[in-house]
């Protein structure tokens, strides 16, 4: 189910808020868990059991490795509790690329696999995951209540296209949280903006990127407009969506953590990263980059740490070459910035966002393309190579017919409404507007997006592969 | 002293929360409420479709997903106010967004249109192969006299010129009519220009169109007609088929029709349930219905025989053509004793045979660029 849709806003929504505002505190772990399960089973009915084993086989791994934390046996249970998951992870997720890339290279036939992908595995695989190992390492004390488990890890708001939500970052807050008006108005003000990114926003020039897609005519313009539409695009769908679960969590009393933070006006690629999807770089970095020995080892084992975490990075967001190598493709500006660039990135006024901008667009389109031949084209097209010219009639009119849009996404997507709004709101009159226009604006918000929803066609999410 | 304005401060605050809850809350609960509620409409008048029902629940369609699914379209189709909600979205995405198109209907110079766009080879080939198998099957022995003619849409008139999308017509034109080499090609593009089409409808209107008729008789039985016709009104508004596409508020169109001693005395005979039935050249019950061009010969049909008792030539026509044809036939039934018309959108063109009995009729095929450049209809 799609939180910008009307089935989830409806239908499903109003019914767990009036359910889980009812029953007595002790049940309402319970009644996010049960909303939870139905609210996977409606796209995936077939794999809420998987994830219930999933949720399970951590359950009783992290009793296990509690049992035995200073012991062998709790090393013993926590490798078990790794390897289970990357298996169901690797045989979900992974299987038929391993086994497309071994037919390629023996020449052999082995029939693919063609498992349709579980939504979300790679989130709440994750979730159960850093469970296990945080109570191994003793930073969180075992939960031996499976509701609450498993009502961390399924929980609907964070459940299919994250954050990942770690169980120590929500810990106290699955045992005793708050609920008040303050909350739930944040939580209502989060999740308007999330979905009117999304709605408004993405959708809108994901359709760009289509009309692009589609074209017989591309030309340079074309190649341009693509290329800034599709950054634009993922940033909105991606940060719209964590925007909404954020949201949904402060209406159900959970903090979760940020996960972008204006990333588009970094001056660095090691900047870009520390702003773009916080919880997954943060998770690699815990439980990967540090345990690996992070950069306290020898230069040559640093760059290998570094090369490992990327090369995992991006096969985290697909099974394709054409995401390994976007992970990779980071590792180049990285040692590049660390060992030569970042002190000038640093002093730079305009060239770094400039550096930042073109670098990042030419990423996503390879993490967009099919195939890295299509990246290839897509990135030649943008220096007028394999082009239908310049521009077009057809270019010109959906650069026009955009343009608007993009204006808003590009200011968007920069801390100046932010900046505005808490300048109004330092004002006394100022507060007074904000005051009573805030209603009014996030009713008359939610309405348009409802119109959009109703007589809209183009609304999937990018993340939900992942 | 210092606590008052903390106090106001939460004051505020709470207020300002409140407000919000109360606000939002209604909002979302009342829309969902009305969901729940609300009994199901079966028909859309603007969009001219039949509404998604609730899906048949049961657990094979649970477990394949099919509930869910249709669920989610059928919450689509059903929802609260939904005309006004899709006009809100017409109005925002124009009016807020900039956007010059809505679901790819634009409106300029009072008109309202669809952007055709790109032109599509593949469509044009698969329509040429139609008329060609056509011609194969039934008029090439029988020795036919075979004409083409391609109604150009809106959009040539309308899109280039206001900065729309717009298909290279030229090129069409020109790779048609190579390609249906098979038949005569008559220009018509020459005797229309925007003001012979609906405001809010793709078709062109029939009282503008008397000189394309005549002019497609000269060509194809070398005199053409002078009947003077009547024109007279329908007494209702015509909404046309962007109307309810673009979902916005526009002034309707008026519907008129031509009328003479022979259009009265044609007699008219559809074929569409494979027995003969009685029919007319206007068909009045079909103005109040969902779209009220198809008073031409009853809109959709797939084979209607107009014979015209006053002509006694004993020269037939068979006609191959989409809905513009509908308003264009009655205005050559002067030229013939019998017409035959067909439309293989909805009878396969392989059947025809058991249906039409072809002897040498002349034989013209008239479709619009819209079906071409999308033939997959064409069977």
């Amino acid at each position: 189910m799609l939180f910008s849709s009307i089935p989830f806003l409806f239908y499903f929504l109003p019914v767990v808020l009036i359910i889980y505002f009812l029953v007595p505190y002790s049940l309402k772990n319970a009644v996010l868990l049960l909303s939870s399960l139905f609210f996977y089973g409606w796209g995936e009915s077939k794999y809420v059991f998987l994830m219930l084993v999933v949720i399970a086989v951590g359950y009783v791994l992290g009793l296990l490795i509690g049992k035995y934390r200073n012991q062998k046996a709790g090393k013993i249970f926590l490798v078990l509790a790794v390897v289970i998951d990357i298996a169901v992870l690797g045989y979900f997720k992974y299987a038929d690329f391993f086994i497309s890339n071994f037919n390629a290279v023996t020449g052999m036939q082995v029939p693919l696999l063609k498992i349709a992908l579980p939504i979300g595995i790679s989130f709440f695989i994750f979730q159960i995951l850093s469970y296990d190992i945080d109570v191994y390492r003793g930073q969180v004390a075992v939960q031996k209540n499976p509701i609450t488990l498993a009502a961390y890890v399924a929980m609907f708001p964070q459940l299919i296209a994250g954050p990942i939500v770690r169980y120590i970052d929500v810990e106290k807050q699955l045992r005793k949280r708050e609920h008040n008006p303050e909350l739930v108005a944040g939580g209502i003000r989060r999740f308007m903006i999330g979905l009117g990114k999304k709605i408004l926003l993405a959708n809108l020039l994901g359709e760009c990127c289509a009309v692009f897609r589609e074209s017989s005519e591309k030309t340079n313009l074309f190649f341009w407009m693509y290329g800034i539409a599709y950054m634009l695009h993922i940033y909105f769908d991606f940060s719209g969506y964590s925007d909404m679960a954020i949201g949904l969590g402060k209406i159900f009393g959970f903090h979760f953590m940020e996960n972008f933070n204006y990333p588009y006006i970094s001056k660095s690629i090691t900047e870009f990263w520390r702003r773009w999807h916080i919880s997954l770089g943060s998770w690699f970095r815990d439980y990967v980059y540090i345990p690996l020995g992070g950069n306290r080892v020898s230069k040559g084992r640093w760059i290998f740490n570094i090369f490992m975490v990327w090369f995992l990075t991006g096969f985290w967001h697909g099974a394709a070459w054409n995401f390994i190598i976007w992970g990779l493709y980071f590792v180049v500006f990285l040692l590049l910035e660390k060992f030569w660039l970042g002190k000038y990135l640093e002093r730079a006024k305009v060239w770094n966002h400039i550096y930042v901008l073109f670098f990042i667009m030419i990423s996503f389109m390879i993490f967009d393309a099919v195939s890295m031949q299509e990246a290839g084209k897509n990135i030649a097209g943008l220096f007028g190579i394999g082009t239908e010219g310049f521009v077009s009639m057809e270019s010109i009119y959906y650069l026009k017919n955009y343009l608007l849009i993009f204006l808003m996404a590009i200011i968007g997507a920069t801390p100046l409404p932010k900046k505005i709004y808490e300048k109004i709101m330092n004002v006394p009159a100022g507060r007074k507007v904000v005051n009573v226009m805030e209603p009014i604006f996030l009713a008359g918000l939610f309405l348009i997006i409802t119109a959009f929803l109703v007589d809209g066609s183009f609304n999937p999410f990018l993340y939900f592969r992942f | 002293m210092k606590s008052k304005p903390v106090n106001e401060e939460k004051r505020f605050i709470f207020h300002r929360n409140f407000v919000l809850v109360l606000v939002m809350g209604v909002v979302l609960f009342g829309l969902s409420v009305y969901c729940w509620l609300k009994p199901e409409d079966k028909f859309s008048e603007s969009e001219r479709r039949v509404l998604k029902s609730f899906p048949k629940l049961t657990a094979e369609t649970i477990i394949n997903g099919k509930f869910m699914k249709e669920f989610e379209d059928y919450s689509v189709d059903q929802f609260p106010f939904r005309e006004e909600f899709r006009t809100l979205k017409a109005y925002a995405s124009y009016g807020l967004l900039g956007k010059k198109d809505n679901n790819g209907i634009y409106m300029t110079e009072g008109h309202l249109s669809k952007i055709e766009y790109p032109m599509q080879i593949s469509m044009l080939d698969n329509a040429a192969i139609r008329m060609e198998e056509i011609y194969n099957l039934y008029l090439r022995d029988e020795n036919s006299k075979c004409y083409f003619s391609i109604v150009p849409d809106k959009n040539f008139y309308l899109a280039k010129e206001n900065g729309y999308p717009a298909m290279d017509y030229d090129n069409l034109f020109s790779y048609m009519k190579e390609k249906v080499d098979f038949a005569k090609y008559i220009d018509i593009t020459g005797l229309l220009d925007l003001q012979d089409y609906y405001k809010t409808d793709t078709h062109w209107r029939q009282e503008e169109i008397v000189d394309v008729a005549q002019f497609l008789q000269k060509e194809m039985v070398g005199v053409s007609s002078d009947t003077k016709y009547e024109v007279k009104e329908v007494p209702v508004p015509f909404y046309g088929v962007y109307c309810g596409q673009s979902a916005l508020s526009v002034e309707p169109d008026k519907l008129y029709y031509l009328e003479s001693e022979a259009l009265r005395d044609c007699i008219v005979t559809s074929y569409d349930t494979g027995k003969p039935l009685p029919t007319n050249i206007y068909n009045m019950e079909k103005v109040l219905g969902h779209d009220a061009y198809e008073m031409f010969l009853s809109g959709t049909s797939a084979l209607q025989v107009i014979e015209n008792p006053k002509v006694e030539n004993q020269k037939e026509l068979i006609v191959f053509r989409d809905s513009f044809g509908s308003s264009l036939v009655p205005l050559l039934v002067d030229g013939y004793s019998k017409i035959t018309v067909i439309d293989i959108r909805y009878v396969q063109s392989k059947m025809l045979g058991n249906l039409v009995d072809f002897h040498g009729q002349d034989t013209l095929f008239i479709y619009s660029t819209i079906i071409l450049n999308n033939s997959m209809s064409l069977r």
